[in-house]
């Protein structure tokens, strides 16, 4: 078996992973990136509408400044935040904007003049300050006070992470692509590094880190319909729960966006309504700005999401055989506008839909699209419970985002959080030395090869790894979809059950010889059931609404009780629930719990008193 | 009335000793907005869950799904099959080394490509993290981003006549790239620089000018315009290189 | 890092040869396209009358630039052939890829190189003897032309076959010079197809009804 050092082992090469691996490889230390496509193809790629940084370069951000970009973010969680760590995101993105320009992104820039912009569907004036020619411009976004969301045209994920992944190229940071981390190496109290899978061979291979860092994104696939890329399967997360000693943090946080096509849930970008984009109902009326006369349909994307579910439950929706949706309309923007700055939308929605948005109205619904939660980290990106272990990006749960993550805020995330973690990483190297102890490695190597093994010959059952998985996302999507009840969760969560027993009876249909998907999916299958149930169970016991998460039995935002975030152990393998503990959602308060301006909800005061529980 | 799909399939495991290259036929009733994505994964998850393929973000976005349609080098996830006959042909993408089944490695390829181009901005400026940042006019950043689009699916590689015969060359991918970077005006390379990496027949005088890059490629980079622009400038270069010593 | 490691001076790399062959690749190729269409005139005006045609032969060989520049056509000829079978595939191993290729694409600007390899092989062969069996037996006099076609009816079956070849060679050539160089870009490519489609049509056209000319030219 192959056995391949490096100082730092990055899970991941996406955005996030490749830009703590840069901050390693700057400060000397060699560093490998696994993958499970070739970097560029990662999902940061995919992300179109931008970063969002309090630059205040265009006259629509005119007066922002980090503070004004941190309050938006705290609002935006429903202070579900660490405020430290959104405090230092928004202190850090507009640095981090002009080093990826150093490093060579194209963002849009500011060009001087009159101009006229879209809001609402009505067209309104603006003029770009000429002394302000050349630098990097913004759009507007959801949940925004400012237009704060620098971009590239509708490609601002591909460009950064072709740039980024540039760099890598240049410092000589290894990525390791068609590679897959089944199993972190470690002793209970240090995490030695990754076993993995060669996606080229099928071979097992080891690899040895000081730092191992987990950032392989979100873990969409687990729900039915979502907007994430294939391989936002969980696998890092699984790695992280499977010790039994990392928590995964705010698991029931689950970010469902607006604009979902119909069908296929492939997304189009938040820049659609950013950029004057409206939604409209079956009789093609605009609905948002009744709902939310101050944002409209620039409200956060929670908010967004419920309302349109709310409209389309009072028979408003648009029947089509895939269910009831609703319409975008961006044909007001002209055509120069959405075959440049939206060109991405126009592709998907000519070759995906046969729709020509210039003229006609785009299907969508709200649709699985991130999680806020995630492996639970500090400030520095150092996982709970296991040292050497990090992670960063919308793998960690890190916590920015709280309970509703802003539009432009994650994929800022990926580099901004990079660069902190990055260096943290660096310094946690400095002087680090680590005893790779080798019967710790044999064992869990040995481990893994029997677990392979066992699957392949349907050791424990012959279970249809594609119909459990079929039957987990069925389960979710059920129970616990944007709006949550105590019901929906308990039958979700005991559908579940039954789904782990038989995932762990999965065996092969097919031989398992290379490169088997079969396998890969079956390795993987227990520990995304296992996931599911974290998140069902910390929704079901979180009994309030808060951000992304609507209990409708818990319509109030509860700050007394649940002022807290979700830390969810799978404490022993054999276990059937995985354990929940709780901590405090920040430490600090820059800004107290408050209303946030828009999604009107009931809100429990942290001081009220006992007897208004549950109201 | 749906249509009985048949859909001729290359196979071969390297992996598996007693696996040789074939082709398989597999039969899916048609459905509604089917994409080559649907199908595919029905194939797997239906009748045979030991089919290699490539998917990744099924929008058209990332890459991934390149691969031989009915004789087309393609994008599997944005190709419907109503647009596509009865009887669909699928072959892995020629040039890059087979991983098993539909399934190639673009990733090696590629990388080996960054390094060989310097797929990077070169300036001897350092970043100043308290400095605002330079200015570029938008339009300069468009004309960039036009060029930065590609996703380097392996389209273009694979339809290239040039490519397939020798392993060295560049391609419409790779030429593009420094395209990309020639006209940025971060990076401090000369033209002198440029020739070097491309000036030869393993980079632009290469190209043969049979354009099946610019009519396969997926994102409709403007590839015939950046090759004919290259092969110029370059040229010109060749010549004061010739001329003035 | 960035610093290559191969041991190549950039002085000796300055020196690479592949872009001025290119050019020469192009640039002889022009001067053959522009010799043939002048040639296709000056043979054609025997369709307005065979004296003309030997008035003008009749110039070129007085000046003495048949016997001259006849050879410097051949040269450019051989050095066009030399300078473009860079690119010809005469491995068997290639020339197989190839033609899978072009089989597996369905792509018409393939099959057009594909058509213009080949047709280059023979223009080769029969340009060498064309040009040898006239310029070894100069003067160039119509009714002489029109004899040695009746005389020998495989002439005109050489030429009948010759002239749409090379038209064809030529035409290609014209269009993948202009799309290659991007004299011709996006834009223009499909109008520069339609040019270069009836430009190949009337040249054939004059070149056959020339042939036709001197296969009925009655002594």
């Amino acid at each position: 078996m192959q056995t391949i050092y490096t100082d730092v082992l990055v899970i991941g090469a996406g955005l996030a992973g490749e830009r703590a691996a840069i901050e390693a490889a700057q400060a000397g230390f060699s560093a490998i990136c696994l993958s499970l496509v070739p970097s560029r193809r990662s999902h940061s790629s995919a992300a179109m509408g931008g970063m969002q940084a309090a630059l205040g370069n265009c006259a629509k951000g005119d007066g922002d400044c980090p503070d004004v970009h941190f309050s938006d973010t705290v609002k935006g969680s429903d202070w579900g935040c660490d405020q430290e760590v959104a405090r230092m995101f928004a202190d850090n993105a507009p640095i981090e904007m002009r080093r990826l320009a150093h490093w060579g992104v194209p963002w849009g820039r500011v060009v001087p003049g009159k101009g006229s912009y879209f809001k609402g569907g009505k067209l309104y004036d603006k003029e770009e300050k000429e002394e302000n020619r050349g630098l990097i411009n913004s759009r507007d976004f959801g949940g925004t006070a400012k237009w704060r969301t620098c971009y590239v045209s509708d490609g601002t994920g591909h460009s950064v992470l072709y740039t980024v992944d540039n760099v890598c190229a240049k410092l000589g940071v290894e990525v390791h692509d068609k590679t897959e981390a089944i199993s972190l190496i470690h002793d209970g109290a240090t995490c030695f590094g990754a076993v993995a899978r060669c996606l080229r061979t099928g071979e097992l291979r080891v690899y040895l880190a000081k730092a191992s860092v987990i950032a392989t994104g979100g873990f969409g696939r687990i729900y039915p319909g979502t907007t994430n890329a294939v391989i936002c399967d969980g696998g890092g997360h699984i790695t992280a729960l499977n010790t039994g000693i990392v928590p995964m943090g705010n698991m029931e946080a689950v970010q469902f966006h607006p604009t979902g096509i119909v069908p296929t849930e492939i997304l189009v970008t938040e820049g659609c309504r950013g950029d004057g984009g409206t939604l409209l109902d079956v009789n093609e009326e605009r609905f948002m700005h009744v709902y939310e006369p101050e944002k409209q349909e620039l409200a956060s994307r929670d908010v967004v999401a419920r309302w349109m579910t709310h409209h389309i439950r009072q028979g408003k929706g648009v029947k089509s055989p895939y269910g009831d949706h609703l319409w975008l309309d961006i044909r007001h923007l002209g055509e120069k506008h959405i075959t440049g700055k939206l060109r991405e939308v126009y592709e998907i929605c000519t070759s995906f839909l046969g729709v020509d948005p210039i003229h006609q109205l785009i299907p969508v619904r709200p649709t699985h699209h991130y999680s806020m939660g995630g492996v639970r980290t500090n400030k520095d990106g150092a996982a709970y419970g296991l040292g050497g272990l990090f992670s960063v990006g919308e793998a960690a749960c890190w916590d920015m985002h709280g309970f509703n993550r802003l539009g432009g805020n994650s994929l800022a995330e990926t580099v901004v959080a990079g660069g902190i973690v990055g260096k943290k990483i660096a310094e946690f190297l400095q002087g680090a030395e680590v005893t790779f102890n080798s019967a710790v490695i044999d064992a869990e190597v040995k481990k893994q090869q029997e677990r392979i093994q066992n699957v392949i010959r349907c050791k424990a059952g012959t279970e249809n790894v594609y119909k459990v998985r079929a039957a987990m996302q069925d389960a979710l999507f059920k129970g616990a979809n944007i709006f949550r009840t105590k019901e929906g969760l308990t039958e979700c969560i005991a559908t579940l059950q039954e789904t782990l027993a038989r995932a762990r009876k999965v065996g092969l249909k097919s031989n398992g010889l290379g490169v088997n998907p079969e396998l890969s999916a079956a390795l993987k299958i227990e520990g995304q059931v296992k996931m599911a149930l974290m998140l069902s169970c910390g929704a079901l016991n979180r009994t309030e609404s808060r951000g992304s998460h609507n209990r409708e039995d818990f319509p109030a935002r509860n700050d007394r009780d649940w002022l807290s975030r979700t830390l969810a152990y799978w404490k022993s393998e054999t276990d059937d629930l995985p354990t929940l503990k709780y901590e405090a959602a920040t430490q600090v308060f820059h800004i107290p719990p408050g209303d946030r301006g828009y999604g009107k909800s009931e809100i429990i005061k942290a001081d009220a008193k006992a007897e208004s529980k549950g109201e | 009335m749906a249509r009985s799909l048949k859909f001729n399939i290359f196979r071969y495991n390297p992996q598996d000793s007693e696996s040789t290259p074939h082709m398989e036929s597999f039969v899916l009733e048609e459905t509604d907005s089917m994409t080559l994505f649907i199908a595919l994964n029905r194939i797997r998850e239906e009748q045979d869950p030991s089919l290699q393929f490539d998917f990744c973000c099924r929008a058209g976005i990332c890459g991934s799904c390149g691969m031989v349609i009915n004789g087309r080098p393609g994008l599997a996830c944005h190709t419907k099959t109503k647009d596509l006959p009865a009887d669909i042909t699928l072959l892995p993408l020629p040039v890059f080394q087979l991983v098993g089944d539909l399934s190639v490695d673009t990733g090696s390829w590629f990388r080996e490509l960054y390094d060989t181009v310097e797929s990077w901005i070169h300036t001897k400026k350092v970043f100043d993290p308290a400095a605002p940042e330079e200015r570029m006019e938008d339009e300069v950043a468009e004309s960039i981003y036009e060029l930065d689009r590609c996703i380097e699916c392996g389209c273009c590689i694979a339809a290239c006549g040039t490519a397939r015969m020798r392993p060295d060359f560049l391609g419409a991918a790779g030429i593009n790239k420094v395209g990309r970077f020639l006209i940025d005006p971060r990076d401090e390379r000369t033209e002198q620089d440029y020739y070097e990496i491309i000036g030869t027949d393993m980079g632009i005088f290469g190209c043969m000018g049979l354009l099946a890059c610019e009519d396969v490629c997926p994102k409709h980079m403007p590839l015939q315009n950046q090759l004919g622009f290259l092969r110029r400038k370059m040229g010109i270069t060749a010549l004061k290189n010739f001329f003035g010593k | 890092m960035s610093l290559s490691s191969t041991a190549n001076h950039p002085t000796l790399n300055a020196r690479r040869m592949d872009g001025v062959l290119d050019w020469a690749q192009m640039l002889s190729g022009v001067g053959l396209i522009a010799f043939m269409w002048a040639h296709m005139l000056l043979v054609g005006s025997v369709l307005l009358s065979p004296a003309i045609m030997n008035d003008i032969a009749e110039f070129f060989e007085k000046s003495g630039m048949a016997q001259v520049g006849g050879p410097l056509i051949f040269l450019l000829f051989m050095a066009h052939f030399v300078l473009a079978a860079r690119k010809i595939p005469f491995r068997l191993e290639n020339q197989k890829t190839i033609w899978e290729h072009a089989k597996l694409l369905h792509h018409a600007d393939t099959w057009l190189w594909v058509v213009q390899a080949s047709t280059a092989m023979v223009i080769l062969i029969m340009g060498a003897i064309h040009m040898w069996a006239v310029l070894s037996d100069l003067p160039i006099v119509a009714l002489k032309c029109a004899e040695t076609l009746q005389k020998n009816k495989w002439w005109l079956a050489f030429y009948l076959l010759l002239a749409p070849l090379v038209h064809v060679h030529l035409g290609i050539g014209l269009y993948r010079i202009a799309v290659k160089w991007g004299f011709a870009g996006r834009a223009e490519r499909k109008g520069l197809k339609r040019f270069v489609n009836v430009l190949i049509l009337v040249s054939v056209g004059i070149s056959v009804l020339t042939l036709f000319r001197f296969w009925f030219m009655e002594a």
